[in-house]
C-alpha cells in the first residue's frame, strides 16, 4: 500500500518534473489561459446553481462562451504543438493563431448578440 | 272613433309583441272549463287560435315560415292530429325555436306519447294515473288519484314556477312522467311525493310500476340547446278552472287551503315556457388593454386586460340589464387558462381584469352561462396573444452580471493571451537562436 502510494507519488513528481522542463513556454502559456478559461465557467455555473436559471439567455452565452474559448484554445494547443507537426503538416503556428482569432471574433459577435 | 281606433292599435300591438298561439283541443269543451287559464293568457297578450286536435285545416307552417311562436296542446285523447301536424312538424317545429305546452292525462294518445319520448320525457301507458293512498284530496272518488301536492315538490327555481315557493298545495290528477335523470336539459317541474306510484288503479299490481316513489314526475319541461321551452303536464286537469278554483284539503288532515296553488303555478309556468320569463342575452362585448379603449391587434404575453360585457334579462317585454353575482369569464386556449368571476359595475356591466398568462397562441375570451331556467348564454371571442418582440426583453438584468463579466473577461482574455503569446514567440526564437 506504502509502496503504490510511494509509486503515485514519484509519478505524479516526474509528471510535473518533465511538464516544467520540456514542455516548451508557448504551450504553458495557453496552459494557463486554459486554466483561466475553466475556472470562469466553473464560477459561473456555480452562480447559475444557486441563483437559478432567471435569465437563462445571459447564462447560456456566458457558459457555452467559456466552453467554446476552452475548445478554441485547445485546438489551438494542438495545432501549435511541435510534436504533433506531422498531424498538422500544412498548418503554420502562426496560420493556426490567425484561425484561432477569426473564431474568437464569430464566437463574441454570437456571444453578445444572444447575452441580452 | 279616435279612441276606439286606438285601443284597437294598442291590443293589436300588444298582442302582437307576444306571438301567435296555436291552441289545439280536444273538443270546445275544454275552451270552457280552462277558461280562466286561455284567459290569462289573452290578458297578456297572445292571440289565440283555437282549433280542435284532427281539424284538418291544421298547419304550423306556410311557404316555409312558421305561422305561430307557441303551440298549446291541450288534447290528451288525440290519436292523430289532422292537417299538416304530426310529431315530426312539431319536432320541426321546436328545432326551429318554437315553444310546446302539452297536457296529457290517464287517456294520453299515441302521438303525444310519442312527442313526449322525443322530448325526452316516458308517459306512462293509457289507463295510468299517478296514485297515492296517503296525500288525496278528500273529494277524491276512491281510487285516490286526485293528489294534493305540496309546493314544495316543485323545482327550486322561482323562474320557472314563481317566486313565491310557500303557495298553497296543487291539485293533480292524471298519468306519470319519467324524465332521464342524466339529461341536463330535462327539468323535472313538479315531483310526486315518495308514496305515490303510477299504474292502472282498476287493475291490480302485477309488476312494478312505470314510475313510483319521487321518480314520478307529474310537470316535466324541456329547455332545448336552442333555448325552445317545452312543458309536458301529466295532468290537464291541473289547468282547469275546477282546480284553479277549488280549495285543497288532505283526507286524514294535514294540509289545507282555501283555494289551490294551481292557478299561480300554472299561469307562471306558462310564463316561462313561453319565454316571458328567463331570457337572457348578451348586449355587447368589449377587451382591451388596461388604460385603452380599443382591442389592439394582438395581445402580448402578461399583458393587463379588461374585459366587459353587458347582460340583459327580458322583463314585460323589456330588455334591463340583468344581476348576477356568478356570472364567469374563462380565458381558454384549448384549457381555461384563467377563470375568474366578473364584478358587476353600477353602470350594469360585467367587468373582468386579468393577466394574460405567459404561454402565447391563440385564446378565446368565454362566457358561459348556464342556470336552470334561464336561457343558455355562451358567447366567445377570438384573440391572438403573442410573444414579446425583440425589443421588448428586459435588459441589463442584474442578476446575470456575473455573465456578463464572464463574457467580457473572456474577451480580455483573448485579447490579454494574445499579447502574451504573440511576444512569447519571439522570446522562443530569440532562445533557439541562443
Amino acid at each position: 500500500m506504502l509502496l503504490l502510494t510511494c509509486l503515485r507519488r514519484t509519478k505524479t513528481k516526474n509528471f510535473y518534473n518533465e511538464y516544467v522542463n520540456k514542455t516548451p513556454k508557448k504551450l504553458k502559456v495557453i496552459d494557463a489561459y486554459l486554466l483561466y478559461i475553466l475556472l470562469s465557467g466553473i464560477v459561473q455555473f456555480v452562480y447559475c446553481l444557486l441563483v437559478g436559471t432567471f435569465p437563462f439567455n445571459s447564462f447560456l452565452s456566458g457558459f457555452i462562451c467559456c466552453v467554446s474559448s476552452f475548445v478554441l484554445a485547445v485546438c489551438l494547443r494542438l495545432q501549435v504543438n511541435q510534436e504533433n507537426k506531422v498531424d498538422f503538416a500544412g498548418i503554420t503556428p502562426e496560420r493556426a493563431y490567425a484561425d484561432f482569432i477569426f473564431a474568437q471574433l464569430v464566437l463574441h459577435l454570437v456571444v453578445m448578440n444572444f447575452i441580452g | 272613433m279616435i279612441l276606439a281606433l286606438f285601443l284597437l292599435v294598442s291590443i293589436f300591438s300588444t298582442s302582437l309583441a307576444q306571438g301567435p298561439t296555436l291552441v289545439l283541443l280536444d273538443n270546445q269543451v275544454i275552451r270552457e272549463t280552462h277558461s280562466i287559464f286561455f284567459k290569462s293568457l289573452q290578458e297578456r297578450g297572445y292571440t289565440l287560435t283555437f282549433k280542435i286536435a284532427d281539424d284538418a285545416s291544421l298547419a304550423l307552417s306556410k311557404y316555409g315560415e312558421h305561422l305561430y311562436k307557441n303551440l298549446i296542446i291541450f288534447a290528451p285523447a288525440v290519436e292523430e292530429f289532422g292537417g299538416m301536424l304530426n310529431v315530426e312538424t312539431i319536432t320541426q317545429f321546436i328545432d326551429d325555436g318554437g315553444n310546446v305546452l302539452i297536457a296529457g292525462s290517464s287517456i294520453t294518445g299515441d302521438v303525444l306519447r310519442e312527442l313526449a319520448s322525443e322530448c325526452g320525457f316516458e308517459v306512462d301507458e293509457e289507463g295510468t294515473f299517478v296514485i297515492d293512498h296517503l296525500n288525496y284530496d278528500v273529494t277524491d272518488q276512491g281510487q285516490h288519484t286526485k293528489l294534493v301536492v305540496p309546493s314544495d315538490f316543485l323545482i327550486d327555481a322561482p323562474v320557472i314556477v314563481g317566486v313565491n315557493k310557500d303557495v298553497a298545495p296543487l291539485l293533480y290528477q292524471g298519468t306519470g312522467i319519467l324524465a332521464d335523470p342524466e339529461n341536463p336539459l330535462v327539468l323535472p317541474l313538479l315531483t310526486a311525493d315518495s308514496t305515490a306510484y303510477s299504474y292502472n288503479p282498476e287493475q291490480p299490481i302485477k309488476e312494478y310500476p312505470h314510475a313510483a316513489g319521487k321518480d314520478t314526475v307529474l310537470i316535466a319541461a324541456l329547455q332545448a340547446r336552442n333555448n325552445a321551452r317545452v312543458v309536458f303536464s301529466g295532468s290537464i286537469a291541473f289547468f282547469s278552472d275546477e282546480y284553479f278554483e277549488s280549495p285543497v284539503k288532505k283526507a286524514h288532515g294535514g294540509l289545507e287551503a282555501a283555494k289551490s296553488g294551481n292557478e299561480a303555478v300554472a299561469v307562471a309556468i306558462s310564463k316561462w315556457v313561453f319565454k316571458e320569463h328567463g331570457q337572457l342575452r348578451v348586449k355587447s362585448v368589449k377587451h382591451h388593454k388596461v388604460g385603452e379603449s380599443v382591442p389592439p391587434q394582438a395581445y402580448t404575453i402578461m399583458e393587463d386586460v379588461v374585459y366587459t360585457t353587458e347582460i340583459e334579462i327580458l322583463e314585460n317585454g323589456q330588455w334591463k340589464p340583468y344581476t348576477a353575482d356568478d356570472v364567469q369569464l374563462e380565458f381558454v386556449r384549448i384549457d381555461p387558462f384563467v377563470r375568474t368571476t366578473m364584478k358587476r359595475k353600477p353602470s350594469g356591466e360585467y367587468e373582468a381584469r386579468f393577466r394574460i398568462p405567459d404561454v402565447y397562441g391563440v385564446y378565446q375570451f368565454k362566457v358561459e352561462y348556464d342556470r336552470v331556467g334561464y336561457t343558455r348564454l355562451y358567447n366567445s371571442t377570438l384573440v391572438s396573444v403573442r410573444p414579446l418582440q425583440h425589443t421588448q426583453y428586459e435588459r441589463f438584468i442584474v442578476s446575470a452580471y456575473p455573465y456578463y463579466t464572464g463574457a467580457f473577461s473572456m474577451m480580455l482574455g483573448v485579447f490579454v493571451f494574445s499579447f502574451v503569446f504573440l511576444h512569447m514567440k519571439d522570446d522562443e526564437k530569440k532562445s533557439k537562436k541562443e
